[in-house]
Formats: C-alpha cells, sequence, structure tokens
C-alpha cells in the first residue's frame, strides 16, 4: 500500500469537507454536513471510480484507454434508448426495462471497448488515437441519433421524446431502524442516526461501483487471471513465453474495462436521471483518466482519488448553499472558478511525482508484436 | 547509366509516395461517405440531397467559397498546431485551450490597449500586436505542459487535457469578469468590440474571408520549411522518432520538448487571435468551442504533413460550412457532419481497416505519433 | 489494383440497393438514378408549398434559427420552434422550416440563407443572436426579424432607429415567473427552507428567474409573517456550453439542498433544472419547473409537480408571426406573458387560502402593483 498518497488523499478530503463544516456551522450541525457532504460525494464519485476502474482493467493490460469519455457517452445513449424501447415499444413493466437497460449500457460500453481493442490491438493503430477516435464517434453517434430518433421524419416516437420507465430506486439500509431504540427518546440523537443513515442509502449502482473497486483490487492483485493480466501488461513478451496469450488476455481486460465504462454510462441516464443529453458526461471520462493516474493505476487508489474530486464537487455545491453565511476571509470560496480547478491543478501536481511516483504499468501504450 | 535509372526510380518513386499518401485518406473519406449515407437513408433522409447541399452550401458560390475559407483559417491553424507536435512526437490535446487562451488575449489587446496607451494605433501596429500577443500566450500555455514534460515526466495528454478545463474556467471568469463588455444592453459574457484599428480587413468588399486565411497558408508553408529546411526542424523530427537516439546525437532533448510544446501552442494561440481580429472582433464565451478537437482529426488526416493539413482542413471546413445548407434543404440534424468526421477519422486512424477493404499493401514503415504515459 | 475497382463498385451498388430498399414505394424507381427525380418526388405531392415558393408574394414562409442548441432542447429553441409549427397549424405561415446553429460564427449565414430563399419571416431564438439579427435586419428590409430574449436597444440610438425597423424583440418577466413560484414554495414549504437550482446567471432570464423566485419568497414572507431561507445556486463552474446540459449536477445539488432541509426545489436552467426537477420528484419533495408546464414535458416528476414558473414563448412567437402576416407587428420590444402552471396532481395538497393568495399576487404583478425589482441582469 502506498501510504504516503493514500494520507495525501484523506488530508486533501478533510480540509474540503472541514471547510464546509466550518463555514456552515452557524446553520447546520457538523454531523449533518459531514454526512451531507460524504453522500453527495460518493455519488458524484460514482462515474469517475467506475470510469478509473475501466482505465485500471485496459492499462494494466497494457492498453491505453482515453476513450473511456466516449464508452461512457455511447452507453448512457443505448442504456437509456435500449430501457425507453422495452418500456414504450415491447410495452414491459418500467422495472424490467430499467433492468435491462442497465444491461445494454454494459454491453454497449463493451461493444466501443471492443472496437477500441480491436483497432489498438489487431491493426495496431496507435492507441491514444484510438481512443480520440472513439471520443469523437461517440459524439457524432449519439448528437445524430438521438436528434433523428426522436425528432426525424418518420419516428416511432412521432416527434416527441417518450418518457423513460424511470431511475432506478435508492437502496434503503436499515440503520435508523438498528440503532434507533439505542437512542430512546432523545430527538438529537434520532436525527443524528437518521443523518449517518443518508450516507449509506445509496442507489444500486454507486454501492455496486464500491463493491466492485474491491473485487477488482482482489482480482487484479490475488489471482491467476489478475496476474496474466499484469503480466500481459509489464512483460508482453516474457509472458508470451511462459503461454500466456498476450493478444486473448488484451482484448479479454480491454472489453471488462469498456463494461466498466458502460455501467458509468448507465450511472447518467438509469441511475442519476432519466434523460439522455448530448455530451452529458461532460468530461467526467477524462476526470476519470486523472483519477486513475492519480490512484497510481490501482482499483483502491483510483477510488480513493475520484473521493477527491467528489468532495471537491461537494464543496463547490455546499459553497453556494451557504452563500450567505460564508466569512469574509473565504468569500474566495464562493467563486466557482477558484474551487473549480482544484482536481484539475491537482492532477497536474500528482502527474509530476512530487507525492510518490506515479509508475504506469511498462508496456502500456505499445501494441504487442511477435 | 547508372544515375539515369536512379533517376528515373526516384521519379517513380516521388509519384509512388504521393499516390500512397493521397489514395487511403481519398478510401477512408470514401468509405465514409457511402456508410454516412446508408445510415442517412436508415434515418429517413435523403443522402443524394443532403451531399447535394453540402456540396453547394461549401462551393456552390462565391459567398459559399468564402465562407468555407472562413471556416479553414482557425483550422489550418489548429491542425496545424497538432501536426507540428505529432512530428515532435508530443500528443498535443490542449489546442482547444490554448486557442481560447490566445482569443482572450487577443481580444484584450485589441479593445483595452488603446484605452491605456490614450491614443489610437495605427492598424498596421495594432493588428500584430495583438495578434503576436494572442499567439504568445498560447505558446505560454503549452510551454507549461512542455517543460512538466521535459523536467517532471508528467504526460503531456493528462496536462493537455486538464489545461483545457483550467483554460476554459480561467476564460470563462475572466469574461464574467473584468474583461466582461460593460455596455449597458449587454447581457453575457463577452469582451467588448476591439478597436477598429485591431480588425484584419476582409481581402473581398462584401465578402467575409478576411486576410487571416492568406496567412494561414503563409504559416503552413513557414511550418512545412521549418520542418524540413532548418535545424530546428531536423532536431524536433529526431525527438519526435526517437529521443534516446536524438540525445545521442547532441540534442538537448528537454529544450526540443518544450520548443516542440511551445511552437505548437503559439499555432494554436493563432488560431483563437485570428478568429477574433479577424471574424468576430470580440471574444465570447462559446465561441471557437471544439475546434482544438476538430484539429486532431484533421493533422490525421492530413498525415501531420502541412500541405495536408492544408486540404484536411479545407475539406473539414466545407462540411462545417455546407451544414447549412444541407440542414435547410434536408432539415437533417448537423450531427450528421460530426458522424461523418468521426469515420473519415477512423478510417484515417485505422489505415489497416482502409487497406483490408480495398487490399491495398502497405508501404513504408509507421509513423509513430505518441507514446504511452511513460514518456 | 483490380480488385480495389471491385470493391469500390461493389459499395457503389450496394448503397444504391440499400438507397432503393429504404425508400418509400412512391420513389423506388428512381432512387439511386439521380438527385433531381427523387427530390421532386418526396417534396412535391400534389400543391404542396416548396423551398422554392417562398420567393413568391403570396406564399409566407417562417424559418427559425437557433442559438447553438437543437430544436428538440425541451427548453426556450423547442418552444420557439412550437410557436413557428403553431403558427403554421393557425394558418399564418405556409412553410416552416429551421437551421440549427453548430457555431456562433454561422448566426449570420443562416439566418443569410433564409433571407437568401425569400422567407417572409425569420426567428431568431436567444441573446447570441441579437447582433447578427440586427445587421440582417439592415441587409433585408423587407423581410422581418424576430428575436427570442433579445432585448432591442435601438430606440436608445437615434441613427440606427430607420435600419432597424423591421427587428421585434421578444422578451419575457422571467423576474415576474420566478416570484410567483418563490411565493408559492414558501407558502407550501413545511420546512422554511426552499431551493432552486439554475443554469448559469450569466444568461439573464436565468439570472431573472432565480432572483425573482427569492424576491417572491420574501413577499410571502411578509404575508404571512414566517421565515423562508431560500437557497438559490446557479452552475457557473464548467463552460458556457455544460451549464444547461449537466442533469447529474443538477440532481447531485439538490440533493444537498434537500439534505439541508429544503422541501420545494425550482430547476431552472434548460436540463440542469431537468435534473433537480426530477431528484427532487423522487425524494418526495415539491418539483416546480420552469419555461414550460414541465408536468407534460417531465414525466417521471409529474406526481410532484407543484407548479411551474412559465413565460409563454409558444403563443408569443405565433402571435408576432401572425402580426408579421397582417402587417401590424411593431419594430422594438414586445413583452410575451409569464404565469404559473396549474397545480395538476397536487391540485388537492394546495390549501385555498393559497390558491387565493397566488392569484392576488398575480393580478398585482399584472397591474404592477407589485413589482419582484429585479435587476435585468446580474450587476
Amino acid at each position: 500500500m502506498d501510504w504516503k498518497r493514500f494520507g495525501f488523499i484523506a488530508l486533501i478530503i478533510t480540509i474540503l469537507i472541514g471547510t464546509v463544516v466550518y463555514v456552515g456551522q452557524t446553520r447546520q450541525t457538523p454531523l449533518l454536513i459531514i454526512t451531507s457532504m460524504l453522500a453527495t460525494t460518493i455519488a458524484v464519485a460514482t462515474p469517475l471510480t467506475l470510469g478509473a476502474l475501466s482505465g485500471v482493467y485496459c492499462e494494466r493490460a497494457g492498453v491505453v484507454n482515453i476513450g473511456i469519455e466516449g464508452m461512457m457517452l455511447t452507453a448512457a445513449f443505448f442504456g437509456w434508448l435500449g430501457g425507453i424501447y422495452m418500456f414504450q415499444i415491447y410495452g414491459l413493466s418500467a422495472g424490467i426495462s430499467i433492468t435491462l437497460g442497465v444491461f445494454f449500457a454494459i454491453i454497449t460500453g463493451g461493444l466501443m471497448a471492443l472496437l477500441h481493442a480491436a483497432l489498438s490491438i489487431t491493426f495496431k493503430v496507435d492507441q491514444i488515437i484510438g481512443g480520440t477516435v472513439i471520443n469523437i464517434l461517440a459524439v457524432g453517434l449519439t448528437g445524430f441519433l438521438n436528434r433523428q430518433l426522436f425528432f426525424g421524419k418518420g419516428s416511432v416516437f412521432g416527434g416527441t421524446v417518450p418518457s423513460s420507465p424511470g431511475v432506478l430506486p435508492t437502496i434503503h439500509v436499515p440503520i435508523t431502524e438498528l440503532f434507533a431504540p439505542l437512542c430512546g427518546t432523545s430527538a438529537v440523537c434520532l436525527e443524528n442516526v437518521q443523518a449517518i443513515n443518508r450516507v449509506f442509502d445509496q442507489k444500486p449502482i454507486a454501492i455496486a461501483a464500491i463493491l466492485l473497486v474491491f473485487i477488482s483490487h482482489y482480482i487484479l492483485f490475488n489471482t491467476r487471471w489478475g496476474l496474466r493480466t499484469r503480466a500481459v501488461g509489464e512483460h508482453p513478451r516474457a509472458a508470451d513465453t511462459v503461454g500466456i496469450n498476450v493478444i486473448k488476455m488484451r482484448y479479454a481486460n480491454v472489453v471488462i474495462g469498456g463494461m466498466f465504462a458502460g455501467l458509468a454510462g448507465a450511472y447518467f441516464t438509469i441511475e442519476s436521471v432519466p434523460s439522455f443529453e448530448p455530451l452529458l458526461t461532460n468530461g467526467r471520462g477524462f476526470i476519470s483518466l486523472a483519477a486513475m493516474i492519480f490512484g497510481n493505476w490501482t482499483p483502491i487508489g483510483a477510488w480513493a482519488a475520484a473521493l477527491v474530486f467528489g468532495a471537491s464537487q461537494a464543496l463547490l455545491i455546499n459553497m453556494q448553499i451557504f452563500r450567505d453565511v460564508i466569512p469574509p476571509q473565504l468569500s474566495f470560496l464562493q467563486e466557482s472558478y477558484i474551487v473549480g480547478l482544484t482536481p484539475y491543478i491537482l492532477t497536474m501536481i500528482i502527474l509530476t511525482g512530487i507525492i510518490g511516483r506515479t509508475t504506469p504499468p511498462a508496456a502500456d501504450g505499445v501494441a504487442y508484436e511477435k | 547509366m547508372q544515375s539515369e535509372k536512379q533517376s528515373i526510380s526516384r521519379g517513380k518513386k516521388i509519384l509512388q509516395s504521393i499516390l500512397d499518401a493521397t489514395l487511403v485518406p481519398f478510401l477512408a473519406i470514401f468509405t465514409a461517405v457511402v456508410i454516412g449515407g446508408v445510415i442517412i437513408k436508415m434515418v429517413g433522409g435523403n443522402p443524394f440531397e443532403a451531399y447535394m447541399g453540402l456540396i453547394e452550401g461549401s462551393l456552390g458560390s462565391k459567398k459559399a467559397l468564402s465562407e468555407t475559407a472562413i471556416w479553414a483559417t482557425p483550422y489550418i491553424f489548429a491542425g496545424l498546431a497538432v501536426a507540428l507536435g505529432f512530428k515532435g512526437g508530443l500528443f498535443n490535446i490542449g489546442a482547444e485551450g490554448q486557442l481560447a487562451v490566445g482569443a482572450v488575449f487577443s481580444a484584450l489587446i485589441g479593445y483595452a490597449l488603446p484605452q491605456w496607451l490614450g491614443y489610437d494605433l495605427p492598424a498596421i501596429v495594432h493588428i500584430p500586436l495583438a495578434v503576436l500577443f494572442g499567439m504568445l500566450m498560447g505558446g505560454l500555455w503549452a510551454g507549461i505542459v512542455g517543460a512538466l514534460k521535459a523536467y517532471t515526466g508528467g504526460h503531456e495528454v493528462i496536462n493537455t487535457i486538464m489545461m483545457n478545463y483550467i483554460a476554459l474556467n480561467t476564460t470563462s471568469f475572466l469574461l464574467n469578469g473584468i474583461m466582461k463588455d460593460p455596455s449597458p444592453t449587454n447581457v453575457i459574457a463577452r469582451t467588448p468590440l476591439i478597436a477598429e484599428s485591431a480588425r484584419i480587413p476582409p481581402i473581398f468588399d462584401g465578402l467575409r474571408v478576411h486576410w487571416g486565411f492568406v496567412l494561414a497558408l503563409l504559416i503552413a508553408f513557414l511550418v512545412w520549411w521549418v520542418l524540413n529546411k532548418t535545424t530546428l526542424g531536423f532536431e524536433i523530427r529526431t525527438v519526435g522518432l526517437n529521443p534516446d537516439a536524438a540525445k545521442y546525437a547532441g540534442i538537448n532533448v528537454k529544450r526540443t520538448i518544450i520548443l516542440t510544446m511551445a511552437l505548437s501552442g503559439m499555432l494554436a494561440g493563432l488560431a483563437g487571435s485570428i478568429e477574433v481580429t479577424g471574424l468576430n472582433y470580440r471574444h465570447e464565451l462559446g465561441f471557437s468551442i471544439g475546434y482544438g478537437y476538430d484539429a486532431i482529426a484533421i493533422a490525421l488526416l492530413g498525415k501531420s504533413h502541412p500541405l495536408g493539413v492544408v486540404l484536411a482542413a479545407f475539406l473539414f471546413a466545407a462540411m462545417r460550412n455546407g451544414a447549412t445548407r444541407m440542414q435547410f434543404l434536408t432539415q437533417l440534424p448537423v450531427d450528421l457532419i460530426s458522424m461523418l468526421q468521426a469515420l473519415i477519422l477512423l478510417f484515417v486512424a485505422a489505415d489497416a481497416i482502409v487497406r483490408y477493404i480495398y487490399r491495398i499493401k502497405s508501404r513504408g514503415e509507421r509513423v509513430v505519433l505518441t507514446r504511452g504515459w511513460g514518456g | 489494383m483490380k480488385k480495389l475497382y471491385f470493391v469500390m463498385a461493389l459499395l457503389i451498388v450496394a448503397s444504391m440497393i440499400l438507397a432503393a430498399c429504404g425508400a418509400p414505394a412512391t420513389e423506388a424507381p428512381a432512387a439511386g438514378a439521380t438527385e433531381a427525380p427523387v427530390a421532386a418526388a418526396t417534396e412535391a405531392p400534389v400543391a404542396e408549398v416548396t423551398l422554392d415558393d417562398c420567393v413568391k408574394e403570396e406564399v409566407f414562409c417562417v424559418g427559425l434559427v437557433t442559438d447553438v442548441g437543437k430544436v428538440n432542447d425541451k427548453s426556450f429553441n423547442q418552444s420557439a420552434w412550437e410557436g413557428v409549427q403553431q403558427s403554421q397549424v393557425d394558418g399564418a405561415a405556409d412553410l416552416v422550416q429551421f437551421i440549427e446553429t453548430a457555431d456562433a460564427k454561422d448566426y449570420a449565414k443562416n439566418i443569410a440563407t433564409f433571407g437568401d430563399a425569400g422567407f417572409d419571416v425569420v426567428v431568431t431564438v436567444g441573446f447570441g443572436l441579437g447582433e447578427a439579427t440586427l445587421a440582417a435586419g439592415v441587409t433585408y428590409p423587407d423581410v422581418k426579424f424576430i428575436g427570442v430574449d433579445q432585448f432591442q436597444a435601438w430606440q436608445f440610438t437615434e441613427d440606427t432607429a430607420d435600419d432597424s425597423a423591421n427587428v421585434t424583440g421578444l422578451n419575457f418577466p422571467e423576474d415576474q415567473a420566478g416570484f410567483l413560484v418563490g411565493a408559492l414554495a414558501a407558502m407550501m414549504s413545511e420546512s422554511h427552507v426552499i431551493g432552486a437550482v439554475c443554469g448559469t446567471d450569466v444568461v439573464p432570464p436565468v439570472w431573472r428567474y432565480g432572483e425573482g423566485y427569492k424576491a417572491g419568497a420574501l413577499y410571502a414572507d411578509g404575508m404571512n409573517s414566517t421565515t423562508t431561507e431560500v437557497q438559490v445556486v446557479y452552475h457557473s463552474d464548467v463552460g458556457f456550453d455544460k451549464t444547461f446540459t449537466d442533469p447529474e449536477w443538477g440532481a447531485q445539488t439538490a440533493k444537498a439542498m434537500m439534505d439541508n432541509g429544503a422541501d420545494a426545489v425550482f430547476g431552472c436552467g434548460g436540463l440542469t433544472g431537468n435534473g433537480a426537477i426530477t431528484a427532487a420528484a423522487q425524494a418526495g419533495k415539491y418539483a416546480i419547473g420552469v419555461d414550460a408546464d414541465q408536468y407534460l414535458t417531465l414525466p417521471e416528476a409529474a406526481p410532484q409537480m407543484l407548479s411551474s414558473a412559465m413565460k409563454l414563448i409558444v403563443p408569443g412567437v405565433a402571435e408576432l408571426v401572425a402580426q408579421a402576416k397582417d402587417g401590424s407587428i411593431a419594430a422594438g420590444n414586445y413583452t410575451g406573458s409569464a404565469g404559473y402552471a396549474p397545480y395538476h396532481d397536487l391540485e388537492g395538497a394546495v390549501s385555498d387560502e393559497v390558491k387565493a393568495a397566488m392569484e392576488e399576487i398575480n393580478a398585482g404583478l399584472l397591474d404592477a402593483s407589485i413589482t419582484p425589482g429585479v435587476a435585468p441582469a446580474k450587476p
């Protein structure tokens, strides 16, 4: 474990949350602010975490993936579209349509990744350019279809965007029910328990993302598959000589990575809000990439980094909410401009190697030639 | 005898190389157009009408040609910026941000310099000042990334992406704050109009195409000349091909990386400067969005060769410009253009696919454009 | 090489076959041969007006140029386009057509495309097109221009007065609409904390909505001697083109507000606002829509949709097109109407006192006895 890095990350998150607690103390109890911040942080970090995991799988196998953004966007669109088709055209129930939508998103992510894999592994296209192709293609494809399918002449939906089957429900973790009796009659205590409960009441993809972080960490570092994956990413030639099929391993991992990006896409249109908008991923795929590097190509590290980005977003939101009570010496924090830059500048600092060197897999970005 | 043979074979070689360089892009475009047509048909449009609209709207009249040239101008600059980076082994995804920075600072010199000085400048001084300042700021913006790459190994792809966000945030901050047009009727984030003396005049009366377009062509030639005829160009290309070899050859690799990035940024900055001084006469949030990303496709399509970039820029410009006419005639969405461009890029980048479809043998070596994160 | 030509030929043939198969039966024989018959087949069923007819005096054509955005943005571009379509249904326009602007530098060209084609009215949407519209007004003196959200300041400078006599700005008192729903939210809130999630405050209508909302809540407090905390958040920390299209951010911001006790959320600002509205509805809090009656456009939030701050773009545009046709249109500014949408599903939840108070406030705003006191744009 890279404790220096985790310490740094924990420090930043603490500073971010502490600032909000300090600013909002006249209006809210610290516990309420902290739990609210954490809940927002986890939710905002979800697509970033999944995107970063996508990157980890691809790059651990030796394929640079800057097409995460495009994979997310395409998956968000087709997952949402699939849900609508199931719901409106095939008349399935909302619940089933939503679930199928998530699967469509994952498959779409996998297919886009397959294209990336074909480009970079089989056709040996420069991997960064392959990713750029994916990103540009995603924007054109989703923008065009979104317009034409719903608005064009002969649209099955008659010129309007039909209502989607909705979004995934929040999963309630019964902490309040379990601990409320301990509070007895104290209303403050009950309020606090409810506040803590709020952090854990997340939606399915958010919860899945966290589980997948640990599962991925286990797979990558404690299983045969993980060992092989890392081998083809570090020393493909050596891996080849001991009988590992480099091409196959790379294909598999890139496609798995794409499915993670697909799940991240589903977060936008199936978990968060039930609508699609051109460019709705808003560069979060690139932030994921930064989180992956920030986390030194490990799932847990990438998650921690995603939480930093999530927390800085949560700070921004809360600063605006507490606008009226910000003390003058901190008033610069209202300028979303300054706080908004934090994740980007942090990423650049991390890349300089001041806080521990980031070391990519040795064969990352190099096509394997037999 | 032998020399004669050699010269014949050299002539053949040149012909062959020209054919080689143009055949694949041409087939890539052709394939993309066919697939695009099929897609248009599938969604209930009329591909022939759509393509006719595109051609009419981009080449059909003097006005259309002028507008195509207007579109091509920033594309040529930004495309050259990315292409120069590729030549030096650097992937500059940051043209978008450098362009915005160039535009903002050009606009600043354009409207504020006369106020600071208290007197009007002649155009012959004011225009170059505005353009050069924007260009230099673009260069500085990219130079930071170059320096980070040279001294810390921070990868330019991530850093330029981050710098894009920082540039957009900074632009937004400036345009909403100290640089906001103070006139009472203005309600959006934009600078005041630049002074008349800072405006690049149009070439023809009644058409919008301006001398910046000519400058773009000149700069393209200049880039070609620098890359192929000067020591600096040789160093850039050598570092791009093999930094280790360059080091042994006594080239200052760090300096060359920083310089390449800065030059690339200056070209991208120029794209922004010329848009402000030649066309928009101000900068506004939302102007020139996406040119930096189109530029990547243009550089790839042009095989990073300045002449190729100019041609590719024209193609993209014609498509963007013709889109209006296409929409007007068919009511098909503009996004169609993005999709066509993505398909073209796909087939150009993955020329192996095109070679496979049309059974063309690959000649020459693979050009290394970028390297993994390690640098 | 031979193979190459073969494949090319194959591709061309394939594309033609596809073209033929996909085409409607009427044009199947012509498809692929030349483009002229195809165009004739699709565009000229009996007595239908085509683009070429727009130059004729008796054919009334209306064109619409969007801001950088789409005609299906569920927001002002779409409403304006629906207004234009409405004018066709009403019989004012014979042919309507739109061009979506992909880049700001195309404003002038897109407007000119309609002007050159002999259109009689060109509707341009959004403040960004203001200057290009005025310029086009000079180039095309016979065309009437309607600028949605474009405040016309020309009357202040005498020299330009004549030039712009064919440009009419259509503006809306968004502050009044915001004021209405602000008052409503304050009266309905049980926690006395209400919120608004908006696009960037750089855009004046958004600013007017947000600040009007605050003012309305304050006014309701004054009426009922309550104290309501109003949280208005503008999305300004991203590129300009993203501030209205970030539903995920809207949803997260709304959630953070509700965590802070808000029980009514006003989403103002395109899809960003829609994200907030949906999140509020899912949490079982009051959701308040914007621009149109969003009970109809956001079905997923409908059960919790308290009301919407409306600016009536569709009737406003249709009305101006009709005026342009009969020649009564006046240059300068035309103020459309604002209002609040019906309570729909929550009809029963709103008490009669609140309903009465809302009608009173609305009447007060209309006769100007109540003024929101909001600056036209962020100072």
